[in-house]
């Protein structure tokens, strides 16, 4: 087992767990959220009329009792906003026009002294619907038979690495063909196939949605919002409406919770359509908790058809996957995850023959986006059981079955590309090690059963091949360092990393630097979202090349004024030192002042401004029909969880017990917060797999609150959640990190799966496993009498 | 169909009345328009989503009595009707007493909601989930009501009539609730099936209490009340009856349990199916009665 990164020595404080440089003011209560920012007395509200059908012609809109009502400021419909709005695919307008597609499309907004009359308003405006046939099920969805959701497909403004299919609702078709997988299968020893439905599932963050936009008279919109993309919102907006993205000022101060469904843009845009009709006056627009249940982004709903087979020595041959994502209404931002699907279909495993068909489906169901893990906790659910039941059907243990066959450094990748060193092995063992794998504790009680299980992941940050960072570290008087970069806060802890890694590369004490906030994208340097877990590693790479560009401006000035070689200098600890000279300066007041020459000849320097951008430039486009190329992506994170479970066969009720985590970060820039991530991701994951569905039945959401739609709470997880920290080099993550914020809960659905099966001895089917799903489950086994 | 996406607390008036009558006849006056409130963390809940459209609610927390909570050997437990959960579990009485009332209590949301909650608000709202009416209902809870006609009592066991229906009538406030002293040794469980284990309405929640009774032929007295399964909080006279009458053994309890899953009448919704509640309310009517027996000293 080896670390390579141990043997070079990070310089302090990279690798040191310091406190979050948030932690004061989030503790006190002094941070700053989008809803806690005032507007004065000139703020109006906004509230959306939304669809209540799944599917249906707009035959009329009346909105003149709402205009009527006295306090309603403006009322706005889709004939106000031609523009289509979307990530990667233009498929949205901002206010629905001819049909809305979901239960909740936003069909008319309303700007109103207070949220009261906005809501009435809302009430007073008449929609007259043609109701149309549905489609709730992507597989359906995707069949000849089912009504056509966008007949405008084909004209839709779409990036270069999607495929829609048009006159179909098909709006991405990701394709794998690696080796010969028909040729395979004769050689197999045992094969699998199984099919898996894993359901919608909320972000639940704890601050809703919220954003406030004013427009001024000369057509310049000002949003402020809660938000892990304002760089892309002032794009998607600016696109939309036809202004210049420097007409477009995103505010982004501190966000309550993301977890994807503040990335990219989605109610934003209703609030600064609305303000384009009351220009001078802020729009505020809130969403209710079940406004956000309704509306937000979800995580896809997935159809996922699994067949694999290995040899007797148990090696894998062959993979043939057919994904049906449940995309909803619109899959601006879902037809990526299609893709990442479809590149990572093998898992990670080394697998020579590979067949995978990704489609993004259009339905009548709420609009998926990215959600922490963007389709790996998806995909991984079906995949990882399917691993273990090929294991068992040639009579091998899991974990030695997963040994043989995980992806190692230098093994081509189902793309065709070759993997970099990972620590996938040690991940593995070291997870496998932990749970005491192999060993059957005995049950807390005669009516309990006990199991273990274990699962793996891979997933690399999925966004456009060239999504960049950049970072400005400037010098203050009195020697501190102000870090700007674009990338949020969003309780990940991204801006004490941001702080450490500046410290380092300067070579200044970890509390002499400061991030400004909030994010402003009229200040902030750009950075293209705060998604795909890339900031450690990208936004990582942009502040450590500005930090170094600071640095070097630093010791030119004191080379100069020293006259000394630029080689002999170092900053350490906020000091300037000649290891020639054993001369010291500290870097108060030269940084802005420069330094005098001698005997009155002038100063040399001036204030320090660093400036560094990263972009990766090497990732490849991928054949559309066979999906191999050079280089799919920029790296893959690699993982491994292990549970142990305990299911009461009176009630059902599954519990686990303790939980591993081991991934490889590459480098724990601060242990603690990869540490909180593992705990975090594994709390998420296990409340996807026990506990959370969006309930849908003909597009209406059943359980729209946190009333029936109930995540895990501390007392559903167990006391002992052990991390392990994997650091295997990556060559072009700062300090060789790569991320780990959507990667912790990608294996907790099929690790707890697995437990389930080691335990009663049988598979239970689509999560989440609640109790009543396993008691039926073993009904049906005949474990329990009726 | 419709959806409620912007649900929000209606404005309404708060009544205050100085006296018991004088907030009976409030209530009588506007019938069908104002509520009595205790803690409110049903009615303001309901009210914010579109179930409760009344313009007044009426405190009756400060009146009368409604903050007593006593206990007399000879008389039993009186708990007003503004005490509130936590205020419940924490009495020394309770615990020493009637500690299936405690820790029912204690299976109901969070403790910042149990400051607010009351036994008696939970009985009002007549929901078949109410988690503490099991353990009123089998510790023989008689409620104490002021109308416009003055006070009665009203025996719990025939108070509800449906979901969120009772024999209250326009201008009853129920002021207080009583329970006899408890025998002996008794003893009782609540299990209640979360979806998860903290904070949820019950799928399914089972009360069993017991006792050492000469009189009957088994020796022993069981009651068992049923939540979440019926229309109403469910007794099961079935049950007693039965372990009245047999020798008490695991054989028993295991027809009880099935008798008690004869009675309930469940239903399909996004908490769970019928079929699901009626295996529960099977195992676990058989658990608790176990787990009963085993307090009993058994």
């Amino acid at each position: 087992m080896t670390s390579q990164i141990e043997a070079t020595s990070a310089p302090h404080p990279i690798g040191d767990s310091v406190r979050r440089v948030d932690a004061r003011e989030k503790v006190v209560g002094s941070a700053m959220f989008a809803d806690d920012l005032q507007f004065g007395a000139g703020l109006l509200y906004a509230r959306i009329k939304r669809s209540h059908l799944p599917h249906a012609l707009i035959k009329r809109i009346d909105t003149s009792k709402a205009r009527a009502l006295p306090g309603v400021k403006a009322v706005v419909t889709g004939e106000d906003y031609a523009g289509h709005i979307g990530l990667y695919l233009q498929d949205r307008f901002i206010f629905c026009r001819d049909r809305v597609r979901y239960v909740g499309d936003p069909v008319a907004g309303v700007a109103a002294v207070s949220e009261e009359i906005a809501e009435q308003a809302v009430e007073l405006i008449e929609v007259e619907y043609e109701p149309l046939p549905g489609v709730f099920d992507p597989e359906y969805g995707a069949s000849p038979e089912a009504p056509l959701l966008h007949p405008d497909l084909g004209q839709y403004e779409v990036a270069n690495f999607i495929f829609p299919e048009p006159g179909t609702n098909i709006s991405n078709h990701f394709r794998i063909r690696k080796g010969d997988v028909d040729a395979a299968w004769a050689q197999c020893a045992a094969i699998v196939e199984r099919k898996y439905r894993i359901p919608h599932v909320q972000h639940v963050p704890i601050e809703p949605h919220v954003a406030t936009a004013r427009v001024d008279e000369n057509g310049k919109v000002r949003l402020w919002g809660s938000s892990q993309s304002p760089f892309a919102q002032r794009n998607l907006i600016a696109k939309s409406l036809g202004l210049s993205q420097s007409d477009v000022q995103v505010i982004a101060p501190y966000v309550g919770g993301g977890f994807g469904c503040k990335a990219g843009v989605s109610m934003e845009a209703l609030a600064v359509a609305i303000a384009m009709k009351v220009k001078g006056r802020p729009v505020k627009l809130r969403l209710t908790r079940e406004e956000e249940f309704y509306t937000a982004f979800v995580r896809q709903g997935l159809v996922a058809y699994f067949k694999m087979g290995c040899d007797a020595q148990g090696r894998l041959l062959a993979m043939e996957n057919r994904f049906y994502w449940d995309g909803g209404a619109y899959t601006e931002y879902g037809v990526n995850i299609t893709r990442a699907a479809g590149y990572s279909s093998s898992g990670p495993y080394n697998v020579p023959n590979v067949k995978t068909d990704s489609y993004c489906v259009y339905t009548n169901h709420p609009v998926g986006g990215p959600m922490r893990g963007f389709g790996m906790p998806e995909m991984h659910a079906g995949l990882e059981q399917c691993i273990d039941e090929l294991a068992l059907a040639v009579h091998m243990d899991p974990v030695q079955f997963r040994k043989i066959n995980c992806i190692k450094t230098g093994d081509t990748l189902v793309t065709g590309m070759t993997m970099h060193a990972t620590g996938l092995s040690e991940c593995l063992t070291r997870a496998a090690e932990a749970i005491g794998w192999g060993r059957k504790e005995p049950p807390s009680a005669p009516n309990k059963r006990r199991g273990k299980g274990i699962a793996l992941m891979w997933k690399a940050p999925a966004m456009p091949p060239n999504a960049g960072s950049s970072a400005k570290v400037a010098l203050n008087e009195d020697g501190t360092v102000t870090v700007s970069v674009g990338g949020q806060e969003i309780g990940q802890g991204s801006f004490t990393i941001a702080a450490q890694m500046a410290a380092a590369a300067l070579g200044v004490p970890i509390d002499w630097v400061r991030v400004a906030t909030p994010l402003d994208t009229n200040y902030s340097p750009y950075e293209w979202q705060t998604v795909a877990s890339r900031l450690t590693w990208s936004m990582g790479n942009a502040i450590t090349a500005a930090a170094r560009d600071a640095r070097r401006q630093i010791l030119e000035m004191v080379a100069k004024a020293w006259n000394e070689n630029i080689e002999d200098l170092d900053i350490i600890d906020g000091k300037v030192i000649s290891y020639k000279s054993e001369e010291a300066i500290s870097l108060k007041n030269i940084v802005i002042y420069g330094i005098p020459l001698p005997n009155d000849q002038g100063w040399v320097g001036g204030p320090v401004l660093g400036r560094g951008s990263f972009m990766p430039t090497y990732v490849t486009g991928l054949d559309a029909e066979t999906g191999q190329g050079p280089r799919a992506v920029v790296h893959y994170t690699t993982g491994a969880q292990a549970v142990e479970v305990e299911v009461d066969m009176d009630t059902g009720r599954v519990r686990v017990l303790r939980g591993v985590a081991a991934f490889d970060v590459g480098k724990a820039i601060n242990p603690e917060m990869v540490r909180a991530q593992m705990e975090g991701g594994f709390v998420q994951g296990l409340s996807t797999a026990l506990f959370e569905s969006l309930q849908l039945k003909e597009g209406v959401l059943q359980n729209p609150s946190f009333v029936d739609y109930r995540i895990a709470t501390s007392t559903d997880v167990p006391p002992d959640i052990e991390t392990i920290i994997v650091e295997v080099a990556q060559d072009d993550g700062p300090w060789g990190a790569r991320g780990i914020g959507e990667h912790a809960m990608v294996p907790t659905i099929p690790a707890i799966a697995n437990a389930i099966y080691d335990a009663i001895g049988i598979r239970v089917g689509a999560p989440p496993y609640t109790s009543e799903k396993v008691y039926l489950a073993m009904l049906e086994a005949g474990l329990v009498e009726e | 169909m419709s959806i409620n996406a912007h649900p929000e607390l209606p404005e309404f008036d708060y009544v205050r009345p100085a006296t018991l009558m004088e907030a009976s006849r409030f209530l009588a006056e506007h019938a069908g328009e104002a509520r009595p409130l205790l803690g409110g963390t049903d009615i303001f809940v309901r009210m914010r989503d579109g179930f409760y459209h009344d313009k007044y609610l009426v405190d009756v927390k400060h009146l009368d009595s409604t903050d007593e909570l006593s206990y007399d050997p000879q008389r039993g437990l009186k708990l007003g009707a503004g005490v509130n959960m936590n205020r419940v579990m924490a009495s020394p009485m309770v615990q020493a007493h009637y500690a299936l009332l405690a820790e029912a209590c204690r299976s109901v949301a969070s403790y910042q909601l149990r400051t607010r909650a009351t036994i008696v608000g939970n009985i009002c709202n007549a929901s078949p989930a109410g988690d503490t009416i099991g353990a009123c209902l089998v510790l023989g809870g008689v409620l104490n009501v002021h109308g416009v006609g003055g006070y009665r009592q009203e025996p719990l066991a025939t108070f509800f009539r449906g979901p969120g229906k009772t024999v209250l009538q326009p201008g009853d406030i129920v002021t207080s609730i009583e329970f006899p002293p408890a025998p002996a040794g008794a003893a009782g469980v609540y299990i209640k099936l979360g979806r998860n284990t903290w904070s949820d309405l019950s799928i399914v929640g089972v009360t069993v209490y017991g006792y050492a009774d000469a009189g009957r032929a088994s020796g022993y007295r069981f009651q068992a009340a049923l939540a979440s399964v019926a229309p109403t909080p469910l007794l099961v006279p079935a049950l007693e009856e039965h372990l009245a009458s047999h020798p008490i053994n695991a054989e028993a309890f295991r027809q009880a349990a099935r008798l008690a899953q004869a009675a309930c009448s469940p239903i399909d919704d996004v908490r769970g199916s019928a079929r699901y509640r009626k295996a529960m309310v099977r195992t676990l009517t058989e658990k608790a009665l176990q787990m009963t027996w085993k307090k009993l000293g058994n």
